[in-house]
């Protein structure tokens, strides 16, 4: 026998695919629609998850220790007054020589106890720049009375709400500031009450007192700090761009890591926010998987249907010379075609609606009210549902994979047809 | 000269617990340019027969050549690349491809032989034009008559210049005046392109134009005779 073999272009398959496929319009229709739904809401669902989380990130940052934190090795493990920086002014010009797009609070943090006449708070004392900080524009709109704390201020602290009841303070009352030494001695320090706060996050509002850096120096000069060197807990590093987080951790890393300095980023600084995303997004998954396996069983339905009722023309189409290879590419392709199809359309009904969310945002304020802190953070009540690059390109990956997985078994069923049997049908 | 060889072809079926002989025995050589019906009452054989021939089946026993290849000794793979060089087929009925036109129909099996496009687009329309379709080559299937769809099959399996052409009971389905229509395209074909045609039919009017009748009755040959074709006219 000469060494001829049959030929099939893929364009002509894609042909025959196509035409296929729309041979039964209405069905076809249905199954791109269940599809294009499907997809639709895992898009709004994954996009309205992300954008919850994005939101609660960025407060963190902006609440907590800023995307990367420099501070004194073992202060995360075991917080204490004594651990500092104590040439605070050089490793800040340090870091600032470095050209890093965002900006550097320095920043003091102080474990003390809050007392009055009336009642006594463990508290952590927040030094920071009144003028310029992140927090400033994060709380400022907080306040619920008083003002916020001037620059060089020696004396004027904010606090929340909670502690203010707790205390029985008021604007203009005093309170007395005490933290432990390193040598077991204590040192004290009188701070007036400039403004109260409501952040609607109880861990802040009970428990953070804000003052001028002015304040908490005070505190470590009583540590044995060099006040001329401006010494610090901590400098907080907000980027402009999260993306060069690691980029830019790697660098300070490098260029300011030493024995008694760690660089973290908000990941190893919050680990409990990380844990309670994760935990969040395994949920999500499970339900999102829930809604794929049902959208593959309507898929799987259409093509096994479209494979059983065409045995005859398989059949057919093996007599006349078709490799049953190419009987089973032909069918895979009709998979194919249709996964192209259902993502497009499941892009344009996704896309469409996280569009419109993105820009619209959904305003869960009725159905959760205020309780919208978890995790040390809050998450804004108005949520835009954010998609990121990678994240297109895994839900594409997932819902084509899907569907294309599931033209396998179809297509194996075609392929075991036998002409005899199938021109007997 | 000879073109298809069959030597003890035996196929037996079972069914359920009873095995049933669908071929004895069967001796058979086909010369080119014949233009064979294969006859007899349903249940004779026929189509078992022409599915062996067409490598559709395998029989039990015997050995079957055609072009000098030992069709029984073909790996799967191998029947599906002897059918499209080698063979045509005509059958009863749903013989095309419904999403493709008659044009396309005759061109898909060209394609699949990896014949130039402008060739085969050049032959399909030769073809059909000489099977009375020149100007139903663009309709599919479901826009043609039942003898329209048959002319159609027989353009798809010359086109493709193929060394036997088999017909299983082509005009079953068809009424007496396109079924002759037919028959005359085929058999001025045959004539015309030296191809050899097998026909399974129990059709008289398939019969009479036929130049060989080889009769089965269960399963084995019964009688096998040239017909006389002086007083036949072939048609133009």
């Amino acid at each position: 026998m000469k060494a001829r073999r049959s030929h099939l272009p893929f364009i002509v398959l894609l042909l025959l695919a196509w035409r296929n496929l729309w041979r039964h319009r209405r069905r076809t229709i249905i199954t791109l629609s269940s599809i294009a739904f499907g997809f639709g809401l895992a898009v709004l669902f994954i996009g309205l998850n992300d954008g919850a989380h994005n939101s609660m990130v960025r407060n963190a940052i902006k609440l907590g220790e800023g995307s990367i934190t420099v501070q004194p090795r073992g202060y995360l493990q075991a917080p204490a007054n004594h651990k500092f920086l104590p040439a605070g002014a050089s490793l800040l010009a340090q870091i600032d020589s470095l050209g890093i797009p965002g900006h550097v609070d320095p920043r003091i943090s102080i474990q003390v106890l809050a007392s009055t006449a009336h009642n006594a708070v463990g508290a952590g004392l927040e030094g920071l720049i009144s003028s310029r900080d992140q927090r400033v524009e994060m709380l400022e709109p907080f306040l619920i009375a008083g003002e916020w704390v001037t620059a060089g201020d020696a004396r004027g602290i904010l606090i929340g709400d909670s502690m203010a009841r707790k205390l029985k303070v008021k604007i203009g009352s005093k309170v007395v500031l005490m933290a432990g030494g390193r040598g077991g001695d204590s040192q004290q320090h009188l701070g007036r009450v400039r403004g109260i706060f409501d952040s609607r996050v109880d861990d802040l509002d009970s428990f953070l007192i804000l003052s001028d850096i002015a304040l908490t120096q005070r505190f470590l000069e009583g540590e044995g700090a060099d006040p001329t060197l401006q010494p610090v807990t901590r400098l907080a590093v907000y980027l402009d761009q999260q993306k060069q987080l690691q980029q830019w951790k790697n660098t300070l890393r490098r260029e300011v890591g030493a024995a008694d300095i760690e660089v973290l980023d908000w990941r190893e600084m919050m680990p409990q926010l990380v844990q309670f995303i994760t935990v969040d997004d395994a949920g999500n998954y499970i339900f999102l998987s829930l809604i794929l396996v049902l959208v593959v069983f309507g898929i799987v339905n259409t093509v096994l249907m479209s494979v059983l009722e065409r045995t005859r023309e398989f059949g057919l189409l093996r007599a006349l010379g078709l490799g049953r290879h190419q009987l089973l590419l032909l069918v895979f392709c009709e998979s194919l075609v249709l996964s192209v199809l259902a993502v497009l359309l499941g892009w344009v009904v996704g896309g469409g609606t996280h569009l419109w969310f993105a820009v619209n945002g959904l305003d869960l304020s009725a159905a959760i009210g205020d309780a919208t802190a978890m995790a040390g953070t809050f998450m804004d009540p108005v949520v835009h549902t954010e998609l990121s690059p990678a994240r297109v390109a895994q839900l594409t990956g997932i819902v084509f994979g899907a569907t294309l997985a599931t033209g396998i078994y179809p297509a194996l069923k075609a392929a075991r047809v036998t002409p005899v049997a199938a021109l007997r049908t | 000269m000879t073109l298809l060889s069959l030597q003890g072809i035996c196929k037996t079926f079972r069914q359920g617990e009873i095995e049933v002989e669908a071929l004895k025995n069967i001796d058979l050589d086909v010369d080119e340019g014949e233009f064979a019906a294969l006859v007899g009452p349903s249940g004779s054989g026929k189509t078992t027969l022409l599915n062996i021939i067409g490598g559709l089946d395998a029989p039990t026993s015997g050995t079957a050549h055609l072009n000098g290849i030992d069709i029984t000794r073909l790996k799967e793979s191998q029947l599906s690349d002897f059918r499209l060089f080698q063979l045509g087929f005509i059958f009863q009925a749903y013989n095309l491809v419904p999403v493709l036109s008659a044009l396309e129909n005759v061109e898909l099996i060209m394609i699949l032989q990896g014949r130039p496009a402008k060739e085969r687009r050049a032959r399909a329309q030769h073809y059909l034009e000489l099977v009375g379709l020149g100007r139903e080559m663009n309709r599919r299937p479901s826009a043609l008559s039942g003898g329209q769809q048959q002319r159609v099959a027989v353009a798809r399996a010359l086109a493709c210049e193929p060394r036997l052409v088999l017909a299983d009971e082509p005009t079953a389905n068809l009424d007496s005046e396109n079924a002759s229509a037919l028959l005359d395209i085929m058999h001025k074909l045959s004539r015309e392109q030296k191809t050899t045609f097998i026909f399974s039919t129990h059709d008289p009017r398939v019969m009479e134009r036929a130049e060989r009748l080889i009769k089965l009755r269960d399963g084995r040959i019964e009688s096998d005779a040239v017909v006389e074709q002086a007083d036949r006219a072939v048609p133009a």
